[in-house]
C-alpha cells in the first residue's frame, strides 16, 4: 500500500497543476483574444479547424468584450509574457494598442496574404480582418425615396422616426460633425446638430438589439448603423435597405494583431495569414455581411450587392483621425450623456 | 473560536478588501486617453464628480428612485410578510419558497420579462388598446416608473422574508391583549406589532436600499439610455471612455453615499417607529 505524508499530497497536487502543459508540450497552442457568438463560432469553423487544425495547431478561445480585451492588452503590454497570442479588437482600440506600442509589426514577409490586403485598409500593426461602414439603414417601405445626405436626417418630416444607438455615440457624433461642417479631426460643429437631432424627438436606443427591434416594429424608420448589420437584419426579414450618403460614412474595420509579448508569435502569424484567406473571408460576408478585406475574395454577386460598396462609395469613405477620437471620447461621452440625453 | 471567523474573513479581504484598495488607489490616478492612466495623487476625479452638476443629478435620482422602492416595498411586504408569519397551514413552507422564487430568476431575465410587459407593443398596451381605454400606446418602458416597478420586483422577495422573519417573533399574546383591552385593529398594528417589528423594518429597509442604490441591470434596460442612475453611470466610464479613475471615483462616492444614508436613515427610521 502506498502511504503519502500530508506534505507529499500537497507537493504532488502543486505538480499536478503542470500536467496538463506537459501533457501537451508537443501540441502547438495558441489563445486568441476574440469576440463569442456568430463571430467567434465563425472563426472556429473557418479558420481554427478548417486552417490551423490541419497544420497540427490548437486554437483556444478566450472570449471577451472589447473592452476588457483592450484593457488587458494595455495592462499586460509591459509585462514579458501575455495572455493572448492574436488579439481582435475594432480599429479604434487596436490604434491604442498600436499607440502603447503593444503590438509586433506585421509585413508581407511574414504574413504573405497581406499583398492581397486592400490598399486603403493597410496598417502598419495590424491586419483588417473583415469591414464594413456604418451608413443610413432605412426602412425601404416606410422611406421609399431612399435618403441621398446625411442632411436628410435632420429633414423634419422623419421626426420622431429616426433612431439612434446610445452604444454608437462616436459614430452619431461624427455624422452630427459632418452635417455641421466639422471633419474627422473637428467634432465642434456636432453639438448644434445633436442639440437639433434632440429637437426632432430622435430616439435614442439602448443597444443595437433595441434599435433592430425599433425598426421591426416601425417605432423608428431609419438609423444610422453599420451596412453589415442592416443585411442581418434584412435576412431577418426586416424590410431595410443602406446608403453610403454624398457627403460620405464612418467606415468600421475590425483587425487582428500580434501583442508584441505573445508566446507564440509563429503560430499567431500564421492564424492571422489564415484568417485572410477567401474561405474564412467569405464566410463572414456571408452569415454577418461583412466585406472581405482582400481582393481575392468575390462575393456571389447577390451578395456583393447588398453588402460591398462600389469604389465611389469607398472613395467617399471618412478617415477617421483616431488620435483626435481618442482624445476627445471623453468630452463627446459627456455631451452625449448631459446634453443630448439629458 | 475566532479561527471560526478566518475563511470568510480571508474571502472577504482578498475578494472584497484587496480590490476596494486597489480601485481607491486607482481614483487617485490621473485618466490619460491613450495610456488609460498616469500614476498620481490628485484628488481632481473626486472633486469633478462632486462639483459636476450632471453627476448631481444621477446621485440625487439614485437615491431619489432608492428611497421610493424603499418605501413601495415596505408598504407592500409588510402585509404579505404578517400574514406569512402568522400562517398556520402545512402550505407555510411552499409559500415560503414561492416567495423566494423570484430570486430565482436573474434580473436581466426578469427584465426581458417586464419589457414584453410594458413595451409598445406589449400585453399591457395590447390589453388597454383591446378593451378601448387607449387608441395608441402609452410609453410605460423607459420611464421612471417602469423602473421603480421593476426594483421593487427585486427587491421585495427581501423585505418579506426579514419581516416576516421578525413578525414571527412578536407574541400573538401581545395583539390579543392589546385588543381585548378595546385597541382597534389599526391601533394593534401602530402601537403594538409596528413598534415590536422596527428591526425588521429597519434590517429589511437598510438591506431594500443598499440593493436599490446599487441596481444595474433594471435601470439600463427598463428606464433606457435616458435614465441615468449612479451604477450604470460608474460602468459606462469603465467600459465605453476606459475611464479607471473617474469611475473608481464615482464608485467610491456611490458607497460613501450609501454608508452615510444607511446609518443615517436607519437610526431616524428606528427612532420614529419606536416612539
Amino acid at each position: 500500500m502506498i502511504e503519502m505524508t500530508r506534505r507529499g499530497l500537497i507537493g504532488a497536487a502543486a505538480a499536478s497543476t503542470l500536467l496538463p502543459r506537459l501533457a501537451f508540450a508537443d501540441d502547438p497552442q495558441m489563445v486568441v483574444g476574440t469576440w463569442g457568438g456568430d463571430y467567434g463560432d465563425l472563426l472556429r469553423e473557418t479558420v481554427d479547424n478548417a486552417i490551423m487544425k490541419p497544420m497540427g495547431i490548437q486554437v483556444l478561445q478566450d472570449i471577451s468584450g472589447p473592452v476588457p480585451r483592450r484593457t488587458k492588452l494595455l495592462a499586460e503590454c509591459q509585462n514579458r509574457r501575455g495572455s493572448m497570442d492574436v488579439a481582435c479588437l475594432a480599429d479604434f482600440d487596436m490604434y491604442a494598442a498600436t499607440r502603447q506600442n503593444a503590438l509586433e509589426p506585421v509585413t508581407e514577409k511574414i504574413v504573405p496574404r497581406l499583398s492581397k490586403v486592400l490598399p486603403f485598409l493597410k496598417k502598419t500593426h495590424s491586419v483588417p480582418q473583415i469591414y464594413s461602414a456604418h451608413t443610413i439603414v432605412y426602412n425601404t417601405e416606410r422611406v421609399p425615396t431612399p435618403p441621398k445626405s446625411i442632411h436628410d436626417l435632420w429633414d423634419p418630416k422623419y421626426r420622431g422616426k429616426i433612431g439612434l444607438s446610445d452604444f454608437l455615440f462616436t459614430t452619431n457624433t461624427a455624422f452630427a460633425a459632418i452635417a455641421g461642417g466639422g471633419s474627422m479631426s473637428d467634432f465642434g460643429p456636432a453639438k448644434k446638430k445633436l442639440m437639433e437631432w434632440r429637437s426632432l424627438d430622435v430616439k435614442v436606443l439602448a443597444s443595437t438589439e433595441a434599435v433592430a427591434a425599433a425598426l421591426k416594429s416601425e417605432d423608428i424608420w431609419i438609423t444610422i448603423i453599420a451596412a453589415a448589420r442592416g443585411y442581418m437584419w434584412k435576412q431577418s426579414g426586416i424590410p431595410l435597405g443602406h446608403v453610403v450618403a454624398d457627403e460620405g460614412a464612418f467606415p468600421t474595420v475590425y483587425e487582428v494583431a500580434v501583442p508584441k509579448n505573445a508566446r507564440n508569435k509563429e503560430n499567431a502569424l500564421k492564424y492571422v495569414n489564415a484568417m485572410l484567406e477567401p474561405s474564412a473571408q467569405k464566410a463572414f460576408a456571408a452569415k454577418m455581411g461583412y466585406v472581405p478585406t482582400v481582393s481575392d475574395a468575390p462575393l456571389d454577386p447577390a451578395l456583393d450587392k447588398q453588402v460591398n460598396f462600389t469604389e465611389a462609395e469607398q472613395a467617399r469613405f471618412w478617415t477617421p483621425d483616431f488620435g483626435y477620437l481618442a482624445n476627445n471620447q471623453a468630452e463627446m461621452l459627456d455631451f452625449w450623456n448631459k446634453d443630448f440625453k439629458g | 473560536m475566532a479561527i471560526f471567523i478566518l475563511p470568510a474573513g480571508l474571502l472577504v479581504c482578498t475578494l472584497l478588501i484587496a480590490p476596494m484598495l486597489m480601485m481607491a488607489r486607482i481614483s487617485l490616478n490621473h485618466y490619460d486617453a491613450m495610456s488609460l492612466m498616469v500614476e498620481a495623487l490628485t484628488a481632481e476625479n473626486y472633486l469633478r464628480a462632486v462639483a459636476d452638476p450632471y453627476y448631481q443629478r444621477v446621485l440625487a435620482t439614485t437615491l431619489g428612485v432608492a428611497v421610493g422602492c424603499t418605501l413601495v416595498t415596505v408598504l407592500l411586504a409588510f402585509p404579505a410578510a404578517y400574514w406569512l408569519a402568522r400562517m398556520e397551514s402545512k402550505w407555510k413552507s411552499a409559500v415560503t419558497i414561492l416567495t423566494m422564487f423570484p430570486l430565482l430568476v436573474g434580473n436581466v431575465v426578469r427584465s426581458a420579462g417586464w419589457i414584453a410587459l410594458l413595451g409598445n407593443e406589449g400585453l399591457v398596451n395590447a390589453a388597454l388598446q383591446g378593451v378601448g381605454l387607449s387608441d395608441h400606446s402609452i410609453q410605460l418602458l423607459y420611464t421612471p416608473g417602469a423602473v421603480i416597478v421593476g426594483i421593487v420586483g427585486v427587491v421585495l422577495p427581501y423585505m418579506v422574508l426579514t419581516l416576516s422573519a421578525v413578525i414571527e417573533g412578536i407574541p400573538r399574546q401581545a395583539e390579543e391583549a392589546a385588543a381585548n383591552l378595546g385597541a382597534r385593529p389599526l391601533t394593534v398594528f401602530r402601537r403594538v406589532i409596528l413598534p415590536l417589528a422596527t428591526p425588521g423594518v429597519v434590517a429589511g429597509s437598510v438591506l431594500v436600499f443598499i440593493l436599490c442604490m446599487n441596481a444595474y441591470a433594471t435601470p439600463v434596460l427598463l428606464g433606457g439610455p435616458q435614465f441615468q442612475m449612479m451604477a450604470p453611470a460608474v460602468y459606462d466610464q469603465f467600459s465605453r471612455v476606459s475611464n479607471w479613475p473617474f469611475g473608481a471615483s464615482l464608485a467610491f462616492i456611490l458607497l460613501a453615499v450609501t454608508i452615510l444614508m444607511t446609518v443615517v436613515g436607519s437610526s431616524i427610521l428606528g427612532r420614529k417607529l419606536r416612539a
